[in-house]
């Protein structure tokens, strides 16, 4: 590698480039800790809000049913179907956008327990004369849950279906049988909104860990930098400043005592074109003052 | 007066090949599908090329090196070397830390192969890459590479060699300087590539062929899985691997000299015989063991892991195909004594070696026989060539240094918590850069339970060992810098 100009400038570019590396590296490293900061914040808000749509729907159906078995106003049937629809719609998007499933099971057990409570109690009030109950058996096959879980649901019906004694006294049926039902999926709804909460802790730790992460590469580089730039300074003083300075005070020996330039120089550079220059200059001066 | 700008150089030229290898994992990683591990490796592969570069823009090529030069290159790549070998897994993340990342560096570059890693198998292919290409590096012996890559010719080679092997290992070549690097690198490459094939002949796949075989042929250790060898269970990678390790731990020169049918080869090496004598007589005395204490059910079986751990532990590879914990303590006493002997100079092996053993043995018999004829003179032979007495004298004080550094890193062991075995048995292992220990650094245990102080300890003990003692003390003498 010849030259100064091009020496410095390499130099100076790599710098440049290594700056912009760290500065990427933080600018990327700190985006994508903001946004898992945001997910994690996001998440938990979805959760609140799905957990408040589930319990407005169960409420809904419970208001509706109270009309329904109470009062004995029929009209309420269609609520209690639409709110009904509406908490499985919330619990299919509760299981499309969940991170951490480990609470669903549970809610996506109740809401059906209290689907075929409803659907069992709607069909009797509808044909009250008819002793069997119709369950309906399609709906559980499209709701979003695992076999297993489907299986379960629907020998629980089955069972229940064969044991099911004639339903005459609806708010018998509303106190002891889906007061009951109600609590657990209120309960697991709850424990749903609160899922988020209490896997908070170990996000904000997991955070705190990519946090730790995310400045290493920025650190790595930053000392990768100080190195460069030691080892510029380094050089630039033995390559640049040092046969400069040499030079300066060997030809002010030279005019002020007519001590011999001599400068040593390494580097085949425009200082060595300079020494050698002054070199000639001087053996010129000599010449001709013979 | 040291010209440190030149060593800034050569060191360089080191962080080059380094981050040559680093891009090769990190091709590796995108092969794989562009796992975890491709954007640490590119941005470490980055960060050293520009590191190794930067001295190439401002010092001239120069030829001539000076002892005192050569010496602070060889120290200086290897310090240098294990720094830079911990970005990718800094940057990686996982169970590596600043401390688990600096140990595992230090580990591969030195070829000790102790790990902090408990699961192998969850690591990205890249960095177990990377992670076998430090052990491989670190083999040939950074200095190795330097000298490979380096231009200069005549006495510059010499004086690095000084500092990478033993004194010992230099007489036994017969070769020209400039030959040493191209013997050194073929029969280096050589073994790898024959290792490679034949292993996977033997079932592996290609990547982790590969893999154990850089890592046989360098006498590291390191698996790619955690259970090492004993994952596989087959005799037959275990044969391919013996071979390996046992012809890794001769002195290459002899290897090269037995291949093309010079004089000076293998088996007119009086230490080459001691040292596959003291494996068949250490293997068949275990098996023995075992087999009285029916540990295995057949002497064949016994003999088989006896000879495996014999001869990972005599190479300072530390391959595993059994739990040595579990064994007999006869069994494992010899163990401890191959681990501290282990195999010949000028190979990849680390610990006091066998050379030096047997020149220590003969110096005992001289000294009996001076006592029983004080006017007699003795002279000490090693293959014909009579030892002079500075040699034997270094021989000496390398193996009084080397017990002393045992002795200071049990010690530190027991005062960091460690109970008597492992403290022993870690300093054994790391100064010899053998890697596994017995207690809780067993074959099949890691050193991540290790106190954080104690793998700083161990992180140096494994750079003393690797650069014999002496070429680390040296940099801290300030004088000899002027």
């Amino acid at each position: 590698m010849t030259g100064m100009r091009k020496r410095v400038t390499i130099a100076f570019m790599s710098i440049v480039c290594l700056l912009f590396i760290s500065g990427m590296l933080s600018f990327v490293e700190l985006n994508r800790l903001s946004r898992g900061a945001g997910d994690v914040l996001s998440a938990s808000r979805r959760h609140v809000e799905l957990a408040k749509e589930m319990l407005d729907a169960a409420h809904e159906q419970n208001v509706a049913l109270i009309h329904l078995t109470v009062l004995g106003e029929k009209e309420y049937e269609k609520d209690c179907r639409r709110a009904m629809k509406r908490l499985e719609f919330a619990l299919l998007t509760a299981q499309e956008e969940a991170l951490d499933r480990s609470f669903l099971d549970s809610l996506s057990f109740a809401t059906i327990e209290m689907k075929v409570l409803v659907d069992r109690y709607l069909a009797n009030a509808a044909e009250a004369e008819i002793a069997s109950v119709e369950i309906d058996t399609l709906a559980v096959q499209e709701l979003p849950i695992d076999s297993l879980l489907r299986d379960t649901v629907l020998l629980q019906a089955a069972i229940a279906k064969a044991e099911l004694p004639e339903v005459s006294d609806s708010e018998r049926w509303y106190t002891e049988e889906y007061e009951a039902v109600y609590l657990r999926l209120t309960a697991a709804v709850k424990a749903y909104m609160t899922s988020t909460q209490s896997s908070l802790a170990p996000h904000a730790e997991k955070l705190k860990r990519n946090a730790y992460r995310a400045v290493t590469p920025v650190l790595i580089s930053l000392l990768v930098m100080i190195a460069v730039l030691l080892m510029f300074y380094y050089f630039m003083t033995i390559y640049c400043v040092n046969p400069i300075v040499n030079m300066n005070r060997s030809l002010g020996d030279y005019l002020a005592f007519r001590v011999p330039f001599s400068v040593k120089s390494d580097c085949k550079d425009e200082l060595l074109e300079l020494k050698n220059k002054i070199d000639s200059l001087i053996l010129q001066l000599r010449q001709n003052s013979k | 007066m040291m010209r440190i700008d030149l060593i800034l150089r050569y060191v360089g030229l080191v962080m080059l090949f380094i981050a040559a290898f680093m891009l090769l994992s990190a091709v590796i990683s995108l092969a794989s599908g562009m796992d975890s591990s491709f954007y640490p490796l590119l941005l470490s592969a980055l960060l050293t090329a520009l590191l190794g570069a930067f001295p190439q823009i401002f010092v001239e090529k120069q030829s001539q090196l000076t002892g005192k030069e050569g010496f602070a290159v060889v120290v200086g790549s290897w310090l240098v070397a294990c720094v830079v070998g911990m970005f990718p897994y800094l940057v990686w993340g996982g169970d590596f830390n600043l401390v688990n990342a600096l140990f595992e560096s230090v580990s591969g570059f030195t070829t000790t192969g102790a790990t902090i890693i408990g699961d192998i198998e969850a690591l990205p292919r890249g960095l177990l890459f990377w992670r076998f290409s430090t052990c491989w590096i670190g083999g040939m012996g950074v200095v190795m590479f330097a000298l490979a890559i380096l231009p200069a010719i005549g006495r510059s080679k010499m004086m690095l060699a000084n500092v990478e092997m033993s004194t010992l290992a230099k007489e036994n070549y017969r070769y020209r300087t400039q030959m040493i690097v191209q013997i050194l690198s073929v029969v280096y490459v050589g073994i790898t590539l024959l290792s490679t094939l034949l292993l996977k002949a033997a079932g592996m796949n290609w990547f982790d062929a590969l893999c154990h075989a850089m890592s046989g042929v360098s006498t590291c250790g390191f698996s790619t899985k955690s259970l090492s060898l004993a994952f596989y269970n087959s005799p037959i990678l275990e044969a391919v691997l013996i071979a390996t390790m046992i012809t890794a731990g001769v002195h290459f020169g002899l290897i090269y000299a037995t291949v093309t049918g010079k004089r000076g080869n293998l088996f007119r090496s009086e230490v080459a015989r001691v040292y596959l004598c003291v494996i068949a007589v250490a293997s068949v005395l275990i098996a023995i063991s075992l087999f009285a204490a029916e540990l295995y059910p057949t002497f064949g079986q016994s003999f088989r892991h006896a000879l495996f751990q014999v001869s990972s532990l005599i190479t300072t590879t530390g391959f595993a195909t059994a739990d040595t914990n579990t064994w007999t303590s006869f069994a494992m006493l010899i163990l401890v004594f191959v681990s501290l002997v282990c195999a010949c100079s000028g190979s990849t092996t680390g610990g006091i070696k066998m050379d030096r053993l047997v020149l220590a043995y003969k110096m005992l018999k001289a000294r009996m026989k001076q006592q029983r004829h004080p006017n007699a003179v003795i002279r000490i032979k090693l293959d014909g060539t009579i030892q002079e007495s500075d040699m034997l004298h270094t021989v000496m004080v390398f193996i009084v240094a080397y017990l002393m550094l045992l002795l200071v890193g049990s010690l530190l062991g027991t005062l960091f918590g460690l109970d008597m075995t492992t403290a022993f048995t870690s300093a054994v292992a790391c100064v010899g850069n053998v890697g596994p220990g017995f207690g809780e650094v067993g074959s099949m245990d890691n050193y991540a339970a290790m106190p954080v102080v104690m793998k700083y300890v161990d992180a140096l003990l494994m750079l003393f060992g690797r650069l014999e003692i002496f070429g680390l003390i040296q940099l801290f003498f300030m004088k000899w810098w002027k």
